[in-house]
């Protein structure tokens, strides 16, 4: 039987709790988009008891478990999400910092393109920002010892690539593309927020002071 | 003489930033970005009272005067194209009008009025067909802006409801045209049949597979519009909550995880590890290749380095002090304590076996929970004193008497469960 170099790739990326999405693998993302291969892929993980599934966006492509009924799987359930529970603040802020760097409401989405040198450029001007990347850098995800804003943002942005967050893009090693861990990312975020009852703010749904 | 001057600068301005002028009018939302290279076109324009800011705002964009948009709306058929939908409804109603005319005047065999007729059908009808095609064209600006010239996410979602409203409006009037019925009222015109039977039709077909398109691209901007929303306020939501609650992880220590949420089902990493078959000889070649290079290769490993000789004795003034890296369970069990002393704990009180969940620490919860109670014991009497423990015990099925512990709660005396 001859070795399938794409296949093995694709199965040992997912096995290895990577998220395959355009950004991150191309040719691995082009490969799973054929049903047939999706049924190789999955049938594949259905013997380790795992399974091939999509993000709720369908950007992403995810390895999961087939079949939870084992005390081993739920264990290590509760320990992949104690891994991401821990790191949800400082990736939050992040997420908020980038947000009022670019003076939009759009958050990071899959593809997106994060620039050290606009972020720099836009810290430089607003000192509130820069407090932003500080304490931001403070926290244990993103934990460096250096004082300049550069440093400190090559720290965050190492960091984000170590973690599959970002992909670098083009050959200057300061511009990223958001890879579809994001879209991972607001899946569970999106069930925490239901779980533990968190409020989403939105002043049109908040009932309006009326005149006396 | 000097009013005459100064409007001739102003025309020859507004000639000579005209590119950056019509960008700001049709692509951003009226504004020209304020930016080094814009500098001198701004001062211009600012000089002749073509633009406009707020005093003290000067870091926002300028505005084009209302005037000047006036101008680039008429001039650059903006307006038209806005409204063409009643545009092209009055042109049909007039058409219709016509016809019936044209109708009149054969039956009464009024022939220069059936010659007047024809020539203003004619014109009627070009007008037609040149505005279905400039109005479908019109929401293609809109997909190539994004709306983007709309910063505030709710507006622009608001926007692009707007323009879905009106390309449906367009999209049912082209429905409500009867062109059989007019070419039937036409006659033997061969010219006017040709208008009726050939071009409008074509006109039509074309602007409705335009106005599909726009009308899908633009749902589909509406969808990404919503989520992008949705998305800001989960993120927002999350900033506030972990700022009203310091310390606060998420935990799912209560659910049993029968039915996994798709969103929580992420396995552990699983290496796929091989290693070369030395019990395979057709593989004999490549792993003898394999290991004469490993051989020749340097080792990667230095050698350690033989110790310097000593040539001269120095007594270390300040002395040699090494630190001793802390053990992650102390600092776990530390960090827990220092939270419950200080008495930042959200609910008033936290589980020890959660801690140790919502930590990505390889410990037992025995040696954990042990560690806990040793710490507790070490503290100082004042610290001591604001630590109150629960045990969560379940007697052994055997001997009741003995207790298994499976969780120690610590709380502070006398404060207020939340």
């Amino acid at each position: 039987m001859s070795a399938n170099p794409l296949f093995e790739r694709t199965v040992s990326t997912l096995l290895a709790g990577e998220v395959i999405c355009e950004v991150s693998n191309d040719d691995l993302n082009n490969y799973l988009l054929l049903p047939e291969n999706q049924q190789q892929v999955a049938s594949f993980l259905g013997q380790l008891n795992r399974t091939l599934r999509r993000t709720g966006t369908g950007e992403a492509w995810v390895c999961a478990y087939e079949d939870l009924a084992t005390s081993e799987a739920k264990e290590a359930v509760r320990q992949q999400f104690s891994l991401v529970a821990n790191h949800l603040e400082p990736l939050v802020h992040f997420l908020r910092l980038i947000m009022a760097v670019e003076g939009s409401q759009r958050p990071i989405l899959p593809g997106s393109l994060v620039q050290e040198s606009v972020i720099l450029d836009r810290l430089s001007s607003v000192p509130s920002l820069e407090a932003k990347l500080r304490s931001l850098v403070e926290t244990q995800f993103f934990r460096t010892k250096k004082t300049d804003s550069a440093g400190q943002i090559r720290t965050v942005m190492t960091n984000l690539e170590k973690a599959g967050y970002l992909k670098s893009h083009g050959t200057t090693g300061s511009v990223y593309r958001a890879t579809g861990k994001w879209s991972w990312l607001y899946d569970v975020m999106t069930f925490i927020e239901t779980h533990e009852g968190i409020q989403t703010s939105d002043p049109e749904d908040e009932p309006q002071m009326r005149l006396a | 003489m000097a009013r005459t001057h100064d409007a001739q600068s102003a025309l020859k301005a507004l000639a000579n930033h005209a590119e950056l002028i019509l960008d700001a009018h049709l692509n951003r939302g009226n504004r020209i970005p304020d930016t080094d290279e814009n500098l001198s076109a701004l001062e211009t324009l600012e000089h002749h009272r073509l633009i406009w800011r707020f005093r003290g705002e000067e870091d926002q964009d300028p505005n084009l005067k209302k005037e000047l948009i006036h101008l680039l709306v008429h001039v650059s058929g903006a307006q038209r194209r806005r409204w063409a939908s009643e545009q092209v409804f009055d042109l049909w109603q007039s058409l219709e009008g016509l016809f019936r005319d044209y109708h009149e005047a054969k039956k009464r065999a009024a022939f220069v009025d059936i010659e007047r007729l024809e020539a203003a059908i004619r014109e009627c009808l070009a007008e037609i067909i040149d505005d279905i095609r400039s109005a479908t064209e019109g929401f293609v600006s809109y997909l190539n802006s994004g709306f983007g010239y709309v910063t505030d996410l709710r507006l622009r979602i608001i926007e692009n409801e707007k323009a879905i409203e009106r390309a449906g409006k367009l999209n049912s009037l082209f429905d409500s045209f009867n062109i059989r019925e007019l070419a039937e009222q036409a006659g033997n015109d061969p010219f006017l049949k040709r208008l009726l039977l050939k071009h409008l039709p074509a006109a039509l077909e074309e602007g409705r597979q335009n106005l599909a398109y726009a009308l899908n691209q633009l749902r589909v901007m509406l969808v990404q519009m919503r989520e992008d929303q949705r998305l800001s306020k989960l993120i927002g939501a999350f900033e506030d909550h972990f700022l009203n609650s310091p310390g606060y992880i998420p935990s799912i220590a209560d659910l049993d995880l029968e039915a996994c949420p798709p969103a929580l089902n992420n396995p552990k990493p699983f290496p796929l590890v091989a290693y070369g078959d030395i019990y395979d000889p057709a593989s004999d070649q490549e792993l003898i290749e394999l290991a004469q290079s490993a051989r020749s290769q340097p080792r990667q490993e230095a050698a350690p380095k033989e110790p310097e000789r000593l040539t001269s004795i120095e007594n270390d003034l300040d002395g040699h002090a090494e630190t001793a890296e802390q053990d992650p369970l102390d600092e776990l069990v530390q960090q827990l304590l220092d939270m419950v002393v200080s008495g930042n704990i959200g609910a008033g009180e936290i589980s020890a076996h959660d801690t140790l969940l919502a930590s990505s620490l390889d410990a037992t919860p025995a040696t954990f929970l042990r560690a806990v109670e040793a710490q507790v014991d070490a503290l100082p009497p004042e610290d001591r004193r604001r630590v109150e423990l629960a045990y969560d015990a379940m007697p052994d099925s055997l001997y009741p008497d003995n207790l298994y512990i499976q969780d120690i709660t610590l709380r502070q005396p006398n404060v207020e469960r939340v």
